[in-house]
């Protein structure tokens, strides 16, 4: 596993007008790696997340994407960047390609219809290709979230609560793109509640509480009920 | 603590000073303006009413100035204090804005027989006042805070610009369609209209400098009210169990 | 650049394509000039017009905008899409920049759709100053565009966006709606052109000025 440092938070704290949501975080995800990020409702996993994505500035600390300085150089930061969060980020009034062509148009890439459709066969919503966003379940929204992630082949994969509406089947998908993620060397950090689930493919993991983060080595958390608490 | 922080500290020092003086200056003034000034020759006594009038205009638009280079202030900073002083400086904006609307109409009515005229004058200030209320409307809605500083910042920002174009705009519509206009232009600057328009240009700034003061400090003490409350809550929930009913 | 103009491509592309499946925006738009025309040809009915009629015109063109323009920004914000944009390593002025060219689209073929009724209701007669109209409609049309664009990104994240959006944007188009009324009045007179053309200036050094501010101020609010 290589040794370079994808993504790193160093020393960040965030707090709302005097209120503070996160104290002294530091994390490092190497590259190759995935990192499981655990702690209870409203403990500031999304904040975090916010702020490692470089949407949030943090109020003190800063973060580093391959290298790049995360608030003095944003835009190449951002480059690396990709994140999938709870919204499904879709156009109803698309259609399941068409929200491919223009979520990777933005990002400056254009993929050929053909790698499209085999992304979406990959996630198993190929039929639907040409069906209006508006027209798909939950599930395959975030399917087709998932094949957005397989054309764009980030270097860095920030995932908030992936497993959020999906059945197993889709749930599987994730573990595939996470893997094929560590396979050319880029760097996955994701939340969850699902400890099991997340200790299948996390090779470090950690716990936000109390705005703190505490590190464990393995993937499981020192406690069961850390994570679980709702 | 920033040096604006050290600023409003130090503005709590003088905060008495400041209001004594805008007290003296102001009550000063409207001796002087409303009892041993000469009346107009045209207008008679009603032109008293400009030594509260004017003052009170210019300082809304130092007012609205401070807003504008407060809000850059904040964006370049980002100093929630500098923000509290935006906050503060809008709301007292909005008095000084809305007494200069009050007295030029009160102005205007034994003057023209009509209580509105679109002199561009009041046509910008009545923009203002639009202005400033959305701004402050607009600062309710906003949840976050952070995001509310930087949105007002940003509708300060294009207000300001928009304001001279507005005062241009209608100052070419005065020419076309003739409004009566309210100016102090057509008098005699003696030094007995002068001076009281000085002394309660000072007061009225002073007074503007003084509010400013005291409500920064209470938007500050505000926030931070709030932000404990808030720590409190959050700790409160996730420590101790629910303590058992009252009992009787 | 060249990332900036990519992306103002595509938001114009996925705007584009999104309405004109949809049509929800333009019919809603269309529709409420109508009513608005019909209530004004019932509030003013008298015998000559002219006097008022470019304030009429213009003030049902102004509540259409604010019903078509508020709405913009909504279905960005429902589906967590800002998130994406903010993500891009882009000036967010891009994404403005490609909302506004959607808008002046939509806005232009609103207007174009009601210039027949207008002729209808109104029993206006164009004379030749035909291309004139068009630029005072369009320059107009753009600068309550620039600012209405700029504010439906502000208030779409906001509570009380239907409240908040026009209370914004009024008091800061009344130079566009002085403007547009007088350049309309004039080229409806049949005046000569030097006689207002000091309007359509500032109708189009407003909207100079403006696409430059809004260019540099979305990237306040559309960055967190």
């Amino acid at each position: 596993m290589a040794s370079e440092t994808a993504l790193r938070g160093i020393l960040l704290c965030k707090s709302y007008a005097h209120y503070p949501v996160l104290t002294q975080v530091s994390l490092s995800v190497y590259a190759g790696e995935c990192y499981a990020l655990f702690g209870a409702n409203g403990a500031g996993k999304t904040t975090l997340m916010k702020i490692l994505s470089t949407l949030l500035s943090p109020t003190s600390g800063h973060v580093e994407i391959l290298g790049c300085h995360g608030a003095n150089q944003k835009a190449e930061a951002r480059a690396s960047l990709f994140l999938l969060g709870h919204g499904t980020q879709l156009y109803d009034d698309l259609t399941a390609l068409e929200n491919l062509q223009f979520a990777l148009g933005l990002r400056g890439l254009s993929p050929s219809m053909s790698e499209m459709k085999s992304a979406l066969d990959r996630v198993g919503i190929g039929p639907f290709a040409r069906y209006r966003s508006r027209d798909l379940s939950a599930g395959m929204k975030r399917r087709l979230a998932i094949a957005k992630v397989w054309l764009a082949r980030p270097k860095v994969l920030l995932m908030d609560e992936p497993y959020a509406a999906l059945d197993v089947a889709g749930i599987e998908m994730t573990h595939d793109l996470i893997r094929d993620a560590r396979r050319r060397e880029a760097a996955v950090l994701f939340t969850s509640h699902d400890v099991d689930r997340a200790a299948r493919v996390a090779d470090r993991a950690g716990t936000l509480q109390n705005g703190r983060l505490e590190e464990t080595p393995s993937p499981a958390p020192r406690s069961k009920t850390d994570a679980r608490v709702n | 603590m920033t040096d604006l922080s050290r600023l409003i500290n130090r503005l709590r020092r003088w905060e008495r000073g400041i209001g004594i003086a805008a007290f003296v200056f102001l009550s000063a003034g409207l001796y002087l303006g409303l009892v041993t000034s000469p009346p107009d020759y045209y207008q008679g006594e009603v032109v008293r009413i400009m030594y509260i009038h004017v003052p009170f205009a210019k300082s809304a638009l130092l007012a609205y100035t401070i807003l504008f280079a407060g809000s850059l202030w904040y964006l370049w900073k980002r100093d929630p204090v500098v923000d509290n002083l935006c906050h503060a400086t809008a709301g007292i904006g909005l008095f000084f804005t809305s007494v200069a609307l009050v007295t030029g109409s009160i102005w205007a009515k034994p003057t023209w027989n009509t209580w509105w005229t679109w002199d561009p004058k009041l046509t910008a200030f009545a923009v203002l006042l639009l202005i400033q209320v959305g701004y402050l409307m607009l600062r309710s809605f906003v949840d976050a805070p952070d995001r509310e500083a930087r949105y007002a910042a940003a509708v300060a920002i294009v207000g300001f610009a928009d304001l001279p174009i507005v005062y241009l705009a209608a100052e070419w519509w005065r020419t076309l369609h003739q409004p009566l206009s309210i100016s102090v232009r057509g008098l005699s600057l003696s030094r007995e209209i002068f001076i009281p328009l000085i002394v309660m240009s000072i007061g009225t700034s002073l007074l503007l400098a003084y509010l400013l003061a005291v409500r920064t400090q209470m938007l500050y003490l505000e926030r931070l009210l709030i932000a404990k409350r808030g720590r409190m809550l959050a700790q409160s929930t996730t420590t101790s169990p629910l303590p058992p009913p009252p009992s009787g | 650049m060249r990332e900036l103009i990519n992306v103002i491509y595509w938001i114009t592309w996925k705007d584009l394509r999104c309405e004109l499946r949809n049509r929800e925006n333009l019919a809603a738009m269309l529709f409420f000039a109508l009513n608005i025309l019909l209530v004004f040809s019932f509030s003013f009915a008298m015998d000559d017009l002219t006097a008022i009629l470019p304030g009429l015109i213009w003030t049902a063109f102004g509540f259409t905008s604010i019903v078509g323009l508020g709405r913009s920004f909504v279905p960005e914000v429902q589906n967590d899409c800002v998130e994406y944009y903010q993500i891009l390593p882009v000036h967010k002025g891009a994404i403005y920049l490609g909302k506004l060219v959607g808008n002046l689209v939509f806005m232009t073929l609103v207007g174009l759709a009601l210039v027949p009724l207008l002729v209808l209701f109104f029993n206006i007669d164009l004379g030749g100053a035909t291309w004139i109209l068009l630029l005072i409609f369009l320059a107009g049309m753009a600068g309550l565009a620039i600012l209405g664009t700029l504010f439906s990104a502000l208030t779409s994240r906001i509570r009380a966006r239907e409240v908040m959006f026009p209370l914004l944007l009024l008091p800061l188009s009344v130079p566009v709606f002085i403007g547009a009324v007088e350049a309309t009045r004039g080229a409806l007179a049949g005046d000569p052109l030097p006689l207002y053309r000091h309007w359509i200036d500032l109708l189009l050094i407003f909207d100079g000025i403006f696409v430059i501010v809004a260019f540099w101020i979305s990237e306040l609010i559309l960055d967190d």
